[in-house]
């Protein structure tokens, strides 16, 4: 494939910078956690994170250089081969704390689950992009996609990860209301979704049970994910307009607060930062977030739109829930914060989404065939 | 939308800017919200929030659970728990542990007492609010000094941890098991997500196979502590759950007396009821105090038990492997009746050896038994008998009719570490040696010697299947899982694996034999003749080497005890409707039926004692009803 020099004139510096403003955020706060922990066996945490976001650095170059385009016509293998991830996690899996969510390959452990995020998000829109003449789509039409997202939706609740598998619905959900659903296939979709959840209750492994009935009264388990909750709560608060300062949370140094690295780094930030870090870090999300709509305004073409407008929506849903939760205004499922949260697989997968999206915006005006 | 379709590489993206700013709108008022809600937590609870997580805190604590209860089948306590007493440390402000180390070792020094000879180890820098463990299973002196030092100890304070108590001792440690703290192997392999650092483990035994049942579910309490780290008051607690109770198929009372009876002597005896596999008693001696590893095997300790020569850490029931001798004899007798290769008139003449190709095989009575049938060999255990027919039969027919009651393979019984035996055809020996079968090997095998390997248990499983007519059972120790609250959680039954390629008829002869060895004159068994119950049995006297050539060497070897034969015995008793089967192995301690049959008596009359005890009141009601009829 020539490479066109004028591509490199159009390279999204912004999306770039605000990227790694959020990558870097995410480090520092990562080496916070990490701060007070005695013992030093391996390499630190934010150590290991930062070669993750070297090898996410890399694959966002590898995603923006390929032309989209190329993407979008292997989407489908792009989906089976993240299926068969899945299937192989399920077979041959490594299973940590209850769950069997990794992979081991050539010394790195890889959440598969992760990256099926990205392959549903062109695998939508692909078929979207195939069948777009039926636009608006009625119930039937979406049978196939339906199905396109059923199938890893089910491996992942087999994990069990629920956090994951509720993100591919909304995935779904959000991109088939992009292309235009009707009205009257819309209100079945949610009747029915309603209409099910008694018997996805019935599928919920008991702690999952009981973490989504603690949202609803956190006495219920004051010393399971309720003191999550409520230590979250008080870390949160206890930072105050300031904040405590860097590396003098004490919620975070004395670890009070679980999870510190992975679901619930946004209270150590907020500890640490105050209000002011919180407004800055969700400022920042929102610009991240109205940027790449305007990256898939501007795309060229209709899977270029689609593409990033799923990347974004992804993005979205991921701060949405996961800040919901620490705050207390959603219920504890366990989905990493974009760019903060500790791990490896999610930090990879999010940085080749935004090469894709640097690739849509780049190539804008690209008029090769 | 037709315009939509016409263009397909040139989008027009006018339908869909709309869409977009409907939801820019919605995300940047969702993400308002949790700016709302962040102010609200940060500005206007701020304060509130930071003064709960200056004095707090809160601290999450596990309650440990109590391991289940281990019951024998009549519900005698076996193993208990009972509290041992830990020394912790809570650093707060004051970190330096080794400082508080010299405090307690200074207390102690007033009295006289050391320092625990095995100091928890203390590495790295301590976490606030994460206990240290300095001292544990500490004595009732030493915690008195601490209670009553507490002021000069700032942060020091006593944790009580349940362990095991193991009633029985040694008499039962290998069916039991022990537990010991959980370790990083452990803690990697499983699964379950149950296991925490420091959590005691069953290791061995019903110890280990019931441990996700025996082992209970932590509690935990949420600890306010002040600034100092001691703890003000308890917020919420959530009880921890005892572990579930088993119920064992062994009785105490006869497993006691097998062990006295065994009188530390190394070897093994197994009790069994034929009806169902149940197993009632399980010996193995020499054997461990389970206790030790409680709070941590001392290294010594372990060195010395492990590298024991006689092994005391294994249990010789199921995985001590012994050539069955003389009691393999029922076998061969069961597989010639079942092929029709003798009938019970067949006879072969005893002179006392028995000659094939250039070798010259004996009969353990030199004198020879004469013209013999089936039925005196059985008593007599005539081996020149049993070479005629092992070399009718074969050693692959044998073989073949030997795995079906059950050796050769593990019985499947609910204990770890189960050894399969080792019943030998041409196939093997080809595979595995290289060589070919020779014809004087069969006759070895067709009294029990050369490669035959069989274990107590298997011995007592393939009698069990004589005894009740042909049904291999799977041998069990587990008869009930009982929660804490005492219902049961699940209980075990007999489980059918074989049953006996053999007519009821050849069984009948073959135990109408084993009741001769010890009812009739002549017989090998004969101290279990007993007046009541009728005891069928076989004697059986494993070589510990080769055949040897030559009585000369076989003098000598005699000289050392560990080239001594071991003495085996097999019996069931009653001879109609056998309720128990006793396999007894006395390792080289000489003759089965002047060594290991006594074993088998006692725990063969203390079985029935027991029946009796059991039947007395039943007894005396009815002869209470008939009196008072005859009165009337």
């Amino acid at each position: 494939m020539k490479f066109d020099r004028r591509l490199l004139f159009h390279f999204d510096w912004t999306l770039l910078g605000m990227v790694l403003g959020l990558c870097l955020i995410g480090l520092v706060n990562i080496y916070s956690t990490g701060f007070s922990a005695a013992e030093t066996g391996a390499d630190p945490l934010y150590l290991k994170q930062a070669k993750w976001i070297l090898l996410g650095l890399i694959s966002m170059t590898v995603a923006f250089s390929v032309d989209y385009r190329f993407v979008h016509r292997y989407a489908y293998w792009i989906y089976g081969i993240s299926v068969l991830a899945l299937v192989a996690v399920l077979v041959l899996g490594y299973e940590s704390r209850g769950s069997q969510r990794w992979l081991s390959l050539w010394g790195f452990r890889l959440q598969p689950s992760e990256f099926m995020k990205l392959a549903v998000i062109v695998a939508l829109t692909k078929y979207f992009d195939d069948h777009r003449v039926s636009a608006p789509f009625g119930l039937r039409d979406l049978r196939m996609p339906f199905i396109l997202i059923l199938v890893p939706f089910l491996l992942i609740l087999k994990q069990p990860d629920l956090g994951t598998a509720l993100i591919i619905a909304l995935l779904f959900a959000s991109m088939a209301v992009c292309v235009g659903v009707r009205w009257s296939a819309f209100l079945s979709a949610f009747a029915s979704g309603l209409l099910l959840i008694p018997v996805m209750w019935y599928f919920l492994k008991d702690y999952q049970r009981e973490r989504i009935m603690t949202f609803f009264s956190p006495e219920r388990d004051p010393l399971g994910s309720g003191y999550h909750i409520i230590q979250s709560i008080i870390a949160v608060g206890s930072g105050g307009f300031l904040g405590k300062g860097f590396l003098k949370g004490s919620q975070t140094q004395l670890k009070f607060l679980p999870e510190q690295q992975t679901d619930f780094v946004f209270s150590v930030f907020a500890e640490e930062w105050g209000f002011l870090g919180g407004l800055v870090l969700i400022v920042l999300f929102l610009s991240l977030i109205l940027w790449g709509l305007k990256i898939a305004l501007h795309s060229r073409d209709f899977p270029g739109m689609m593409i990033t407008y799923g990347i974004i929506l992804l993005i979205f849903w991921e701060v949405f829930i996961n800040i919901g939760m620490v705050l207390g205004v959603l219920p504890v499922v366990g989905i990493p914060l974009p760019f903060l949260s500790y791990g490896g697989s999610s930090i990879v997968m999010l940085m080749t989404g935004v090469g894709l999206m640097m690739n849509v915006s780049m190539r804008r005006f690209a008029l090769q065939p | 939308m037709a315009r939509l379709q016409n263009r397909l590489d040139e989008h027009d993206p006018g339908v869909f800017r709309q869409r977009f700013k409907i939801l820019f709108v919605i995300v940047a008022s969702v993400l308002s919200i949790l700016l709302l809600r962040l102010w609200y937590l940060q500005i206007i609870q701020g304060y509130e929030l930071r003064l709960k997580s200056e004095n707090n805190s809160v601290r999450l604590r596990k309650i440990k659970p109590l391991r289940g209860l281990i019951l024998d089948a009549r519900g005698t306590v076996l193993v208990d728990n009972q509290p041992s007493y830990d020394i912790l440390f809570l650093p707060n402000r004051v970190k330096n542990v080794q400082e508080v180390i010299g405090r307690l070792e200074g207390l102690y020094a007033k009295k006289n007492l050391p320092l625990s000879a095995d100091p928890f180890p203390v590495n790295g820098r301590p976490l606030p609010f994460v206990p240290v463990k300095l001292e544990k299973n500490v004595s009732w002196e030493k915690l008195a000094i601490v209670e009553t030092a507490s002021l000069e100890l700032p942060g020091v304070y006593v944790d009580v941890v349940p362990v095991r108590q193991y009633l029985t001792g040694e008499m039962m440690a290998h069916v039991i098991g022990y537990v010991g703290e959980v370790s990083k192997e452990e803690l990697e392999k499983d699964t379950t997500g149950l296991y925490g650092l420091g959590d005691p483990i069953g290791k061995y035994g019903i110890e280990k196979h019931l441990d996700p049942f025996v082992k209970g579910k932590y509690g935990a309490e949420q600890v306010e502590v002040n600034a100092f780290g001691k703890e003000v008051r308890v917020v919420g607690k959530i009880e921890p759950t005892s572990g579930y109770s088993v119920i064992l198929t062994i009785d105490a009372h006869l497993q006691k007396t097998a062990w006295d009876a065994l009188g530390r002597r190394p070897g093994s005896v197994v009790v069994m009821d034929p009806r169902d596999g149940a197993v009632l008693a399980m010996v193995s001696s020499p054997s461990f105090d389970p206790n030790l590893f409680n709070r941590g095997i001392s290294h010594g300790k372990w060195e010395a038990l492990s590298s024991h020569p006689l092994h005391p850490m294994e249990n010789r029931a199921i995985s001590g492997q012994y050539p069955p001798g003389s009691t393999y004899k029922m076998i061969v007798a069961s597989a010639a009746l079942q092929d029709g290769i003798i009938t019970p008139e067949t006879t072969f003449y005893c002179d006392g050896t028995f000659s094939l190709g250039n070798r010259t095989y004996r009969c353990w009575n030199k004198n020879g038994h004469g013209k013999i049938s089936l039925h005196r060999a059985l008593v007599s255990s005539c081996d020149v008998y049993f070479y005629n027919v092992g070399k009718l039969l074969g050693v692959d027919r044998l073989a073949w009719y030997a795995k079906s009651f059950g050796l050769g393979s593990g019985t499947g019984i609910d204990l770890p570490r189960e050894k399969a035996g080792l019943i030998p055809t041409k196939a093997w020996k080809q595979s595995r040696m290289g060589e070919p079968w020779q014809a004087g090997e069969t006759i070895s095998i067709s009294i029990g010697q050369g490669f035959n390997l069989v274990t107590p248990l298997q011995l007592a499983t393939a009698y069990s299947a004589i005894a009740n007519g042909g049904t291999i059972w799977r041998p069990y120790t587990i008869r009930r899982i009982e929660r804490p609250d005492g219902r049961t959680h699940q209980t075990f039954s007999s489980e059918m694996r074989g049953k006996l390629p053999v007519a009821k008829e050849n069984l009948d002869i073959v135990s109408y034999g084993l009741w001769g060895a010890v009812n009739e004159k002549g017989g090998t068994g004969s101290a279990l003749k007993r007046k009541e119950e009728d005891v069928c049995g076989k004697t059986g006297t494993a070589q510990v080497v080769g055949l040897p050539d030559n009585d000369k060497a076989r003098r000598e070897k005699k000289l050392s005890a560990q080239f001594q034969d071991h003495a085996l015995f097999v019996c069931f008793a009653p001879h109609k409707n056998p309720e128990i089967v006793v396999a007894v192995i006395v390792e080289n301690a000489g003759h089965g039926g002047s060594v290991a049959a006594p074993v088998a008596r006692k725990v063969i009359d203390a079985y029935f004692a027991q029946q009796k005890e059991k039947n007395r009141p039943q007894i005396a009601a009815a002869q209470a009803t008939a009196e008072s009829r005859g009165t009337n």
